[in-house]
C-alpha cells in the first residue's frame, strides 16, 4: 500500500477566477459540474492567489432580499476572504493537516489553496486531507502492530536461545563430568572380560588335567605336559587378583554417573508448572551439582542454609536463576575464591544470597546488570540476557532480586521470595 | 632388556587403579594423583611414557607436560582427558607438544596399543637423546607459507615470517594447495606454516599426509577455525607442532617459527628423534576417499621416500 507523502497528490487543478470577476458570474461557476464538490473557488491575480470565495458566502449574499441585484455586478474581490489557507505543494501530509486544522475556520466553508513557490497550483479539499491522514494512521498502526508482533516473537526467540545457551553449557559440563567415571567403568569391565577369558581357559586346562588323571589310558608324559600348560595359564592369570576392588570401583562409578544424570533431571524438571512444596535449599544443592564443573578446584562454596518453609514456585525456573547467579559468581572469581550461599527468612520472605569475593563491578556496570543485552563478556560469549531473564522469573514469583557490589571486593545478589501465607496476592498476580 | 616405564597422573585414583593392571604385565607402572610427585619421578627416574589427565586441582595436564618436556625431553607425552575444551587441546600442543590426545572414556585395546607404540618409541628415544648434537645452521631452512589470496594485505603470515627471515631461513609462498604440493616436492622444505582453509580447500589432509611421509617437516597451523575435534585429529594424525589462533599475534607467530626451525634442525640432525612424531593412520572410508590431487601427492611422497631409502 502506497501512502501519499506530500500534499501534491491531493491537488485538484481548479480553474481560478480573477478578482475582477463579477459576483453573479461566480455564482454560475459554482453551478458548473466540475466545481460541484468544491466548497470554495480560488481567486488568483497574475498567477498569485489573492483570496477564496466560498459557496457559503455566496449563499449569504444571494439569500438576502435583493442581494443578487445589490451585489451581482460587483467584483468578487469585494466579497472574498482575503486570507485563504495557503499550503505549499511539497509540504508533508502531517504538516499540512496540522496547519489546516489550526487555521481553518469552523464550520468548514472553504477549501485550501495549494501553491508552488508562492504561485497558484490548485485546490485541496479538507475532507480529502483528513481521509488521507486517517489512511496513513491506520497503515502506521498496522505497521506498529506488526513490528510489535515481530519484536515479541524475536524476544521469545532470544529468551529461548539464552536458555539453550546456558542449558548447552551445563549439559556439556555435566557430560564431561560423566566421562571420568565412564572412563574407568568401561576399562574395568573390559579388564574383567579379559580376565574372565583367561580364567575360563585356566579352568578348562584344570578340567582336562583332572580328566586325564582319572582316565586309565593317559600317559605320564601327557599328564606332565598338561600340568605345565595349566601352570603357565595360571601364571598368566597373575597373582594379585584385584578384580573385587575393580568391581567396587565400577559400582561406585556407576553410582556417580547415576547421580549426575539424576541431578540433570532434577535441574531441568520438565514440568514448568507451579509446585507447592519446594525446598529452596534442595534447589541450590541440585544447581551446585550442575555447576560443579565450573567450580571445582577453583572455587570454594560455603553454605549457610537456614530453615525455609516449603515454597510454591516453579523449581526449574528458579534453578535457572540460581545457576545463572552461581556461574556469574564463579566467573567473577579470577583465580581462587569463595562463593557464599546463604538462605534465611526475614519479614515473611525467603532470602537467598549468592555472594562472591571476586573482582566486583563499578557502579555504572552494576546499574545495568539487569538490562537486557547488557554484557561485559566478549561478543559471542554471552547473550546479555541471563540476569534480565532471572529478574523476570523472580518477578513472576512475586519476589525481587537486588545486587550490591564493590570493585575488588566482590558482588552479592539477594533474591527475596514471598512465603506461602504472605504471598497469596503476589502469586495471584504472577499466575 | 628391562621393561619400559610408564607414568600415569590423574586426580581420580580409580582411573589409576584401572590403568595399572592393564599394563603391569609388560611395563613398570608408576602412578600418582599428585603432579609434583610425577615431576620428581621424571627428574630422578627414567620414564619412557607419561600419560596425564588435563584437569587436576594443583596443576593442569598441559602445564605438567610442558615441565616434563623440559625435565625429560625423551619421555613420550600423552594427554588422557574427559574434557574437550579447545583451550586445553591448544595448550597440549603448544606447551605439552604431546604425542597423542586420548579422550575419556577410552577403548582398552586402542589405549594399550597407543601406549605400547609410545613406549617402543620412548625406548629408542632414550638412547637417541644421549647423542643429540645441535650443529650450527649450515644452510638456511626453507620455510613454506601456504596462504590463500584472500588473506588480505598487511599482517599476513608471509609478511610476518618474511620479516623474521634473515640468514637463517628462506621463504617460499604457495597461494593454493597445488602450488604447495609442487614446492614440497621440489624444495627441501623444513617448516610449513599454513591455514586450514586455503581458498576454500581443506588443508588438513595434506598436513597429515606430509607428516606421515616427511616426519622431519615441522608444521605450524595458523587458523580462525576453532573446532576441538579437528585439532585432536591434527595432533594424532598430523603431529602438528603449533596451533595458533587467528587473528595473528605477531610475537607468538615469530616465536613459534623460531622454535619450529630449531625443532626441524633437531629432527634433521637426529633422524631417530623424528620417530616420536609417528602418526595415527587416517581412517579411509569409501565415502571419504582422498581427492585425486592429494592421492597423487601421497604417491609422490611415497616414491621420494623409497628413493631416499634405496
Amino acid at each position: 500500500m502506497s501512502v501519499a507523502v506530500t500534499i501534491a497528490s491531493l491537488t485538484i487543478p481548479v480553474s481560478p477566477i480573477s478578482p475582477h470577476a463579477l459576483v453573479e458570474d461566480v455564482g454560475e461557476y459554482f453551478l458548473a459540474p466540475e466545481n460541484e464538490q468544491l466548497l470554495s473557488l480560488p481567486v488568483v491575480d497574475d498567477g498569485r492567489p489573492v483570496g477564496v470565495i466560498s459557496r457559503y458566502q455566496m449563499m449569504n449574499v444571494f439569500l438576502k432580499r435583493y442581494g443578487r441585484e445589490l451585489h451581482g455586478r460587483k467584483e468578487i474581490a469585494t466579497l472574498m476572504n482575503r486570507n485563504p489557507v495557503l499550503i505549499p505543494v511539497d509540504q508533508s501530509m502531517e504538516d499540512a493537516s496540522r496547519y489546516v486544522t489550526g487555521n481553518m475556520r469552523f464550520p468548514i466553508t472553504e477549501d485550501f489553496v495549494i501553491v508552488r513557490d508562492g504561485r497558484y497550483a490548485g485546490v485541496g479539499v479538507v475532507m480529502d486531507l483528513l481521509k488521507a491522514m486517517e489512511q496513513q494512521l491506520s497503515s502506521r498502526s498496522q505497521q506498529l502492530a506488526r513490528a510489535y508482533r515481530e519484536l515479541k516473537s524475536s524476544q521469545s526467540h532470544l529468551v529461548q536461545s539464552e536458555k539453550m545457551a546456558s542449558l548447552g553449557q551445563m549439559v556439556a559440563g555435566v557430560a564431561h563430568e560423566i566421562n571420568t567415571p565412564l572412563g574407568y567403568v568401561r576399562n574395568n569391565v573390559e579388564l574383567f572380560l579379559e580376565r574372565q577369558r583367561l580364567q575360563a581357559a585356566t579352568l578348562d586346562g584344570y578340567t582336562l588335567l583332572l580328566h586325564m588323571m582319572e582316565s586309565a589310558d593317559s600317559s605320564e608324559a601327557g599328564i606332565a605336559l598338561q600340568l605345565d600348560e595349566v601352570r603357565q595359564l595360571h601364571a598368566d592369570l597373575g597373582g594379585g587378583d584385584e578384580t573385587e576392588s575393580l568391581l567396587d570401583d565400577t559400582l561406585y562409578g556407576i553410582g556417580q554417573i547415576a547421580d549426575l544424570v539424576s541431578s540433570l533431571k532434577d535441574f531441568s524438571r520438565v514440568d514448568q508448572a507451579m509446585s507447592d512444596d519446594i525446598d529452596i535449599n534442595d534447589c541450590l544443592e541440585t544447581t551446585l551439582k550442575i555447576a560443579h564443573n565450573t567450580l571445582k578446584h577453583r572455587v570454594q562454596v560455603v553454605k549457610k542454609y537456614g530453615v525455609l518453609p516449603a515454597l510454591r514456585c516453579m523449581p526449574s525456573k528458579l534453578n535457572q536463576v540460581f545457576l545463572n547467579l552461581i556461574t556469574n559468581a564463579a566467573q567473577a572469581i579470577e583465580q581462587q575464591g569463595t562463593i557464599l550461599l546463604r538462605t534465611y527468612v526475614e519479614n515473611a520472605r525467603a532470602h537467598i544470597v549468592v555472594e562472591d569475593n571476586g573482582k566486583g563491578m563499578p557502579p555504572e556496570v552494576m546499574a545495568k546488570v539487569f538490562d537486557p543485552f547488557f554484557t561485559t563478556k566478549p561478543v559471542g560469549q554471552g547473550t546479555g540476557l541471563g540476569l534480565a531473564i532471572a529478574y523476570q522469573i523472580i518477578q513472576e514469583h512475586g519476589g525481587d532480586i537486588r545486587v550490591a557490589s564493590r570493585v575488588g571486593q566482590g558482588t552479592r545478589f539477594v533474591v527475596r521470595l514471598p512465603l506461602p501465607g504472605a504471598s497469596d496476592d503476589a502469586l495471584a498476580v504472577a499466575s | 632388556m628391562s621393561k619400559p616405564t610408564l607414568l600415569f597422573v590423574d586426580d581420580e585414583e580409580r582411573i589409576l587403579r584401572s590403568l595399572t593392571p592393564m599394563f603391569r604385565a609388560d611395563y613398570r607402572v608408576l602412578s600418582t594423583t599428585d603432579p609434583s610427585r610425577a615431576l620428581a619421578w621424571l627428574r630422578d627416574d627414567k620414564v619412557h611414557v607419561i600419560v596425564s589427565d588435563q584437569r587436576m586441582p594443583t596443576m593442569l595436564g598441559a602445564e605438567l607436560l610442558r615441565q616434563a618436556r623440559e625435565i625429560s625431553p625423551a619421555t613420550m607425552r600423552l594427554l588422557l582427558t574427559g574434557y574437550s575444551d579447545l583451550e586445553a587441546a591448544m595448550a597440549a600442543v603448544n606447551d605439552g607438544e604431546i604425542y597423542r590426545y586420548v579422550s575419556k572414556p577410552w577403548n582398552m585395546q586402542e589405549l594399550r596399543q597407543t601406549v605400547g607404540q609410545a613406549a617402543q618409541i620412548g625406548l629408542r628415544l632414550a638412547e637417541a637423546y644421549q647423542y643429540v648434537t645441535t650443529t650450527p645452521a649450515a644452510q638456511p631452512i626453507n620455510i613454506l607459507v601456504i596462504e590463500g589470496d584472500d588473506a588480505g594485505a598487511g599482517n599476513t603470515i608471509r609478511d610476518i615470517v618474511g620479516q623474521g627471515c634473515d640468514m637463517e631461513c628462506k621463504l617460499h609462498w604457495a597461494h593454493n594447495l597445488e602450488q604447495a604440493m609442487e614446492l614440497l616436492m621440489q624444495k627441501d622444505i623444513g617448516v610449513v606454516i599454513t591455514d586450514l582453509h586455503i581458498n576454500d580447500q581443506d588443508a588438513s589432509a595434506t598436513v597429515k599426509a606430509l607428516k606421515r611421509y616427511r616426519p622431519h617437516v615441522v608444521t605450524v597451523v595458523v587458523t580462525r577455525f576453532r573446532d576441538n575435534n579437528t585439532l585432536i585429529d591434527l595432533i594424532n594424525q598430523g603431529q602438528i607442532y603449533r596451533f595458533l589462533p587467528k587473528p595473528i599475534s605477531r610475537g607468538l607467530l615469530s616465536r613459534s617459527v623460531q622454535s619450529a626451525m630449531q625443532h626441524h634442525r633437531l629432527l634433521r640432525d637426529s633422524p631417530q628423534i623424528a620417530a616420536r612424531h609417528a602418526v595415527e593412520p587416517v581412517a579411509e572410508t569409501p565415502q571419504r576417499r582422498l581427492p585425486a590431487q592429494l592421492s597423487g601427492f601421497i604417491n609422490r611422497l611415497r616414491g621420494g621416500l623409497s628413493q631416499a631409502n634405496g
